[in-house]
């Protein structure tokens, strides 16, 4: 016998399945030692039924994790179906292809009973500080070089921890107090979301969640699907070149096929898995898609599995977007932030006012990694990871952004913190004048980092760095953003490789201006008067024709 | 005796609320004032005169004047604020434009973000460097920073903000610049970042001292003119500003950094819900005031509402974090919701019943304010379900079309696919999830649990919720004090003065320099007390509190801990892990423990601020006004319930629940199962047996 809910019920039993897992976050971001967690949410909680079907995500989720998380839960279900499961267990994986794409994203999963069933899992996947292996950067040509698999296993049996594991754990990491912190703190989590779901579950009377998932997810998917019908049917295609690996760009291309209330996606003729970290693991190119289209079609509907039922997604094994093992992918996102863009242009076709032009995306980061003098004739290795963004894209609205971390949502570390934390001097942070594509809208600006070693050991450096090559493209008439630029020393240097820094040497990150929108001789005066006086624009001209 | 009289001057966006309080009797009287936007002060010397008038006094018995206002917030929502300059390190000039690069919203490709309030051709840079520890790497060179300013002051800026990095390990450079800049341009209004919030972290920093810039011209002529104003109106006492932190201060320093006055009324609020809660002898309480169009809560433990360090001012969009211009200093922790009367139902997107935060304010207002507003909005349902009493809408003052209310609801229902009666309560019961949901967020995020608070209602609708939200969150005590309205004005009666000082003191807990921090805490006190000093309170009954901000190596955010005498790694070592433990439940194994400030905060109290309270009653043997229908969810419908009058009550009866309490700003709803009994100050606290 199936139980119905009416409009109030099913917003009471919805508003507190949403407080529960953002309760989760909070206790996560409060207890996390990863930089990545705390400041920059790149982390997710959510709650499934037993089937590893999600009912509700944490609100502030990156981008990322749509999507990941749940098929992550039924992964496991596959590796420990129901009866081989029992309360008090703990399920761990960082697989990349049963992930979310790269090692250091680490899920964990807990089922749920109730009167001796299992009911629900409650699942969070985490940035760690540290996984092992080489320092992030495009450069490992296997996985097995990017640092510790963990393949899905039970961390927690029954209540009882694997020590095994984590002697294994802790011994190939390079901070494992942090790491075994950043576990815990998980694994606070899942606690605090079993026990309110159980709470809530008692006080609603319900035995399961089948009924209420049922009601909750297809609700989504009928709001998905009404928003689809809205576009016109039809074939979309686009294609983008990204840097790639330097000597070889990449090409990206998508067919967006629109039929009724459904939208199936095709990378057919993107180009192949390379042998560097940025390979696009398909759950990471899924999440970034569904992206893409929610962001055009929905941005305010819930992310649960009923809201991607209506959009399928194929890529060809073997391609950059569905690479397959031992392919790399610690630095996904040099590719997969390409993805929603690849969307837009799709769509783009049929609903300009929903999109922007392009970003200064992918974000960009430097790795770096060396060994502190302890004073005591030995090394204290440390690493850190610091983040920089590039202007958005203009939109039919306003301006882009300047310096704003986009599709994902990672704040840059402070300059203060940053120097306390790792033996650099910041020369500056600042604006990059006429980065931003001109247009009616202009794009925002990217900006510039100038940083000099004061280390007496050697640092060894890597980056996240993109559109050095092809610049964020400007849409409806609008013109592109200045490209990205890296250099060491004062030379331009190909970003995808490792470097040693000595004391003085000095790095310059310039990061990308958005693209601009709409034709740049229609801009406001008053726009382009505001533009000259801040010397965000240097040169007038460029709102001639 | 000479001028023993308190007065409350509380200025918000519509009106400005006054209370003349006799701190040796108690006895307080309300007067409500039309606020004037214009010239702020002009409404509350008028309200002044009203409130002097009803209560029979003379200006010349009012020893003490109290003010908070929404002024300065205003400033910066509506950037109205001084022509203001900023000056940082060579290299910077650009960091409060380039932000935290994160945004406030994931889905809106639209998004804007809050503009900083110096536009890019009046932030300037100096030459001059300091490493992280505070040493000098390039000397200051203050005749090129000096032209850099005098080209500012050309071009019209009248206020100055100076943020150097690493200047809250070294204030050297920026003690030095601003010296400078003080002799040379002596009509220019300076404020430096060392002196408004020497934390680490450069763009929150400037952020800060960036704001106090923006408003301190105005809040200069502002108070002078208010100072100037009430004694020349006659009244002999001294003019206390209420502070973000919960405490008062006095005019000078409130000049000094306005940006501390930014969240003056909700911390009175927060004030008045530990003082009401004190007064029940309720040591937590969960402060929860609910007004038109949003609901705040805040958290008193052991008598003292909660203290953050940090919040976000003149946000983008109003619920939504990250979307504001970050502001470093001590406030009182305050939730906001969208949940107010106003809030409107509607069927969302989903076919769910969706409550808020959409508001629809005092134009048209509710359906049953007869304005031509036809959506339902929660005081249609609080009315539909009898919590609300058609014919005494603020007193009598106000007429209700309950017409238009029962067509709005009949309109939902339809929607929805519901019955009617059940459109009403589910508006009423998903308002009250909204709130509780964020309640227990906010609990949890502190370690505790939400049985162990009691929650006291105020504002015009809290009353009427309070109730039914215990009931979710599992609290069984509710506390309704008197005049709900006035209650963050009586809050400010009963403040102490306080001074809340910070200092970087970023060291590893093993081998910590303690006799350094001893010396840091200390030279705090001094600084705390010559604050102090002019606000005439009573030193000698201070209360020093010695906190530490304090993480494990390898984290980002600290936890404040209380500091334990005498300070030794063991005892810290103690303290800290047992403040994470209340937060977290568990220390992860073998990490390592390291300051990252010295906070100090003293209060002391003011001459004046009584521990008594009496509203104006009138006991008598008719407080039973009548008998009305209500709906109560446990009994499933609507039933025949007591309605009082609470200022005819006489203190110490008891009355059992269900019961309706009746007063002109609100109404206070208990269910059945519940002992209500009258407090000597008036208030009713509501206990479930």
């Amino acid at each position: 016998m199936s139980r119905t809910f009416d409009a109030i019920e099913l917003e009471l039993l919805w508003r507190r399945l949403i407080s529960l897992v953002d309760e989760a976050a909070a206790a996560m971001v409060r207890t996390s030692f990863s930089t990545l967690v705390r400041e920059s949410y790149d982390f997710s909680c959510v709650v499934t039924d037993a089937s590893g079907q999600s009912l509700v995500q944490a609100s502030e989720s990156i981008p990322s994790f749509i999507g990941t998380l749940p098929e992550t839960v039924k992964h496991f279900l596959h590796f420990f179906p129901p009866d081989q499961l029992a309360p008090g267990d703990v399920l761990i994986t960082n697989d990349i292809w049963l992930g979310t794409g790269h090692l250091p994203d680490v899920t964990l999963a807990k089922p749920i009973f109730r009167g001796g069933k299992l009911i629900a899992f409650s699942a969070t996947t985490a940035h760690a500080p540290d996984i092992g292996g080489k320092i992030r950067s495009p450069e490992p040509r296997e996985v097995f070089e990017e640092g510790l698999q963990i393949p899905p296993m039970k961390m927690i049996a029954a209540g009882k921890t694997d020590e095994t594991l984590v002697a294994i754990i802790r011994k190939n990491v390079r901070t494992p107090d942090q790491i075994m912190g950043d576990l815990y703190a998980q694994i606070v989590a899942l606690d605090l979301m079993e026990d309110r779901l159980l709470v809530l579950m008692e006080n609603y009377g319900l035995p399961d969640l089948t009924d209420l998932a049922r009601e909750i997810q297809g609700r989504c998917e009928t709001a998905m699907r009404a928003a689809i019908r809205e576009l016109p049917d039809g074939t979309y295609h686009s294609e983008l070149k990204t840097d790639g690996i330097m000597e070889t760009p990449i090409t990206l291309k998508l067919k967006l096929t629109i039929r009724g209330d459904e939208i199936e996606m095709d990378f057919a003729g993107t180009d192949a898995q390379v042998d560097r970290a940025i390979n696009c693991a398909l759950c990471y190119t899924n999440a970034m898609a569904m992206y893409g289209v929610k962001v055009c079609t929905s941005p305010n509907l819930p992310n649960n599995e009923g809201a991607w039922r209506p959009i399928t997604l194929k890529a060809p094994p073997g391609c950059i977007v569905n690479p397959q093992f031992p392919a790399p992918g610690g630095s996904r996102m040099l590719i997969g932030h390409y993805v929603p863009m690849l969307v837009f242009g799709c769509l783009g076709q049929i609903v300009p006012e929903r999109v922007m032009a392009a970003c200064g995306s992918p974000m960009w980061g430097m790795n770096q990694s060396g060994v502190r003098d302890d004073g005591k004739g030995g090394g204290r290795p440390y690493a850190n990871m610091f983040f920089y963004n590039g202007g958005m894209g203009g939109n039919t609205q306003r301006d882009g952004v300047t310096c704003l971390s986009w599709p994902s949502n990672v704040s840059s570390t402070s300059i203060e913190i940053s120097e306390h934390i790792a033996p650099l001097r910041f020369h500056h942070k600042k604006l990059r004048p006429d980065s931003g594509g001109p247009g009616r809208h202009r794009g925002g600006l990217g900006q510039e980092i100038l940083i000099e070693s004061r280390s007496d050991t050697p640092i060894a450096v890597s980056f996240l760095a993109e559109r050095t090559i092809f610049p964020a493209f400007g849409i409806e008439g609008g013109r592109d953003g200045a490209p990205g630029e890296l250099k060491i020393n004062g030379v331009k240097t190909d970003p995808k490789k490792q470097y040693v820094l000595n004391k003085g040497d000095t790095v310059s990150l310039g990061t990308p201006g958005g693209g601009g929108h709409g034709d740049p001789r229609q801009r406001d005066p008053a726009a382009r008067a505001a533009d000259l006086t801040a010397g965000y624009v240097t040169d007038a001209t460029v709102y001639r024709g | 005796m000479s001028a023993p009289l308190s007065l409350g001057i509380d200025i918000g966006g519509t009106f400005t609320d006054l209370v003349i309080h006799d701190p040796r009797t108690g006895r307080a009287v309300i007067w409500k004032e039309s606020t004037t936007p214009d010239d702020p002060a002009r409404g509350a010397l008028l309200g002044t005169q009203r409130v002097l008038e009803k209560a029979g006094v003379k200006p010349e018995q009012v020893g003490r004047v109290v003010h908070a206002t929404t002024l300065f917030t205003n400033a910066l929502i509506e950037r109205k604020g001084a022509r203001t300059g900023l000056l940082t390190t060579a290299g910077f000039a650009d960091a409060l434009e380039i932000a935290r690069e994160r945004k406030y919203e994931l889905y809106d490709l639209f998004i804007e973000m809050p503009k900083p309030l110096v536009p890019r051709p009046w932030r300037r840079e100096a030459r001059e460097r300091l490493a992280a520890d505070g040493s000098v790497e390039v000397p200051l060179d203050v005749d090129a920073a000096l032209r850099e300013v005098a080209e500012l002051v050309e071009q019209g800026i009248e206020s100055l903000a100076i943020c150097f990095l690493h200047s809250y390990a070294n204030p050297a450079h920026e003690r030095a610049i601003g010296a400078a800049v003080a002799e040379r341009f002596q009509n220019l209004s300076i404020s430096l970042s060392c002196d408004v919030a020497p934390e680490i972290r450069e763009y929150q920093r400037a952020s800060t001292t960036v704001a106090n810039a923006y408003i301190r011209p105005l809040a200069e002529v502002y108070l002078e003119r208010l100072e100037h104003a009430l004694s020349s109106s006659g009244i002999p006492g001294g003019l206390f500003l209420m502070l973000s932190n919960g405490g008062l201060t006095h005019v000078s320093e409130a000049k000094r950094t306005p940006v501390q006055l930014l969240e003056s009324g909700p911390a009175a609020g927060a004030l008045a819900g530990a003082w009401f809660g004190r007064n029940a002898g309720l040591q937590r309480v969960l402060a929860f005031d609910m007004g038109g169009t949003t609901a705040k809560l805040a958290l008193v433990d052991d008598g003292e509402p909660l203290v953050a360090y940090g919040f976000e001012a003149a946000r983008e969009k109003r619920f939504l974090r990250g979307s504001g211009l970050p502001i470093m200093i001590a406030t009182v922790e305050l939730i906001e919701i969208g949940a107010g009367g106003g809030s409107i139902a509607r069927r969302s997107d989903l076919g769910t019943l969706q409550v808020g935060p959409e508001s629809s304010g005092a134009q048209p207002g509710p359906a049953c304010y007869g304005r031509g507003g036809t959506e339902a909005t929660v005081t249609d349902a609080d009315l539909a379900l009898g919590y609300l009493n058609a014919d005494f809408f603020l007193g009598g003052a106000m007429k209700i079309d309950r017409a238009a209310t029962e067509a709005a609801l009949g309109g939902l229902a339809v929607a929805l696919d519901v019955e009617r009666d059940r459109a009403g309560f589910g508006v009423h019961d998903v308002v009250n999830e909204n709130m509780a949901g964020a309640a227990r967020v906010a609990i949890a995020e502190r370690g505790r649990i939400p049985a162990e608070y009691a929650l006291l209602a105020t504002g015009g609708a809290g009353p009427v919720h309070a109730w039914n939200v215990a009931r979710k969150l599992g609290v069984t005590r509710v506390v309704c004090p008197p005049g709900a309205g006035a209650g963050s004005t009586i809050g400010m009666l009963m403040a102490p003065a306080r001074v809340d000082r910070v200092a970087s003191f970023s060291t590893a807990l093993a081998g910590a320099d303690f006799d350094r921090a001893e010396a840091v805490f200390a030279a705090q006190e001094k600084e705390s007390l010559e604050v102090l000093r002019p606000t005439g309170a009573d030193a000698s009954g201070r209360v020093v509190r010695r906190l530490a901000d304090m993480r494990y190596i390898g984290q980002g955010s600290e936890v404040t801990v209380a500091m334990p005498s005498p300070l030794t790694e063991a005892s810290v070592r103690t303290a800290f892990e047992a403040a994470y433990k209340a937060l977290f439940a568990r220390t992860p194994p073998g990490a390592a423990i390291q300051f990252v400030a010295l906070r100090l905060s003293v209060s002391a109290p003011m001459p004046g601020a009584g521990g008594k309270l009496e509203l104006l009653r009138h006991p008598s043997s008719q407080a039973l006004k009548g008998i009305r229908p209500v709906f109560f969810a446990d009994a499933g419908k609507m039933l025949p319930t007591n309605v009082y009058d609470r200022y005819a009550l006489e203190a110490g009866v008891t009355v059992q629940g269900p019961a309706v309490f009746e007063e002109d700003e609100s109404t206070f709803i208990v269910g059945p199962g519940a002992t209500a009994r009258l407090l000597p100050d008036g208030s009713i606290l509501a206990e479930v047996v």
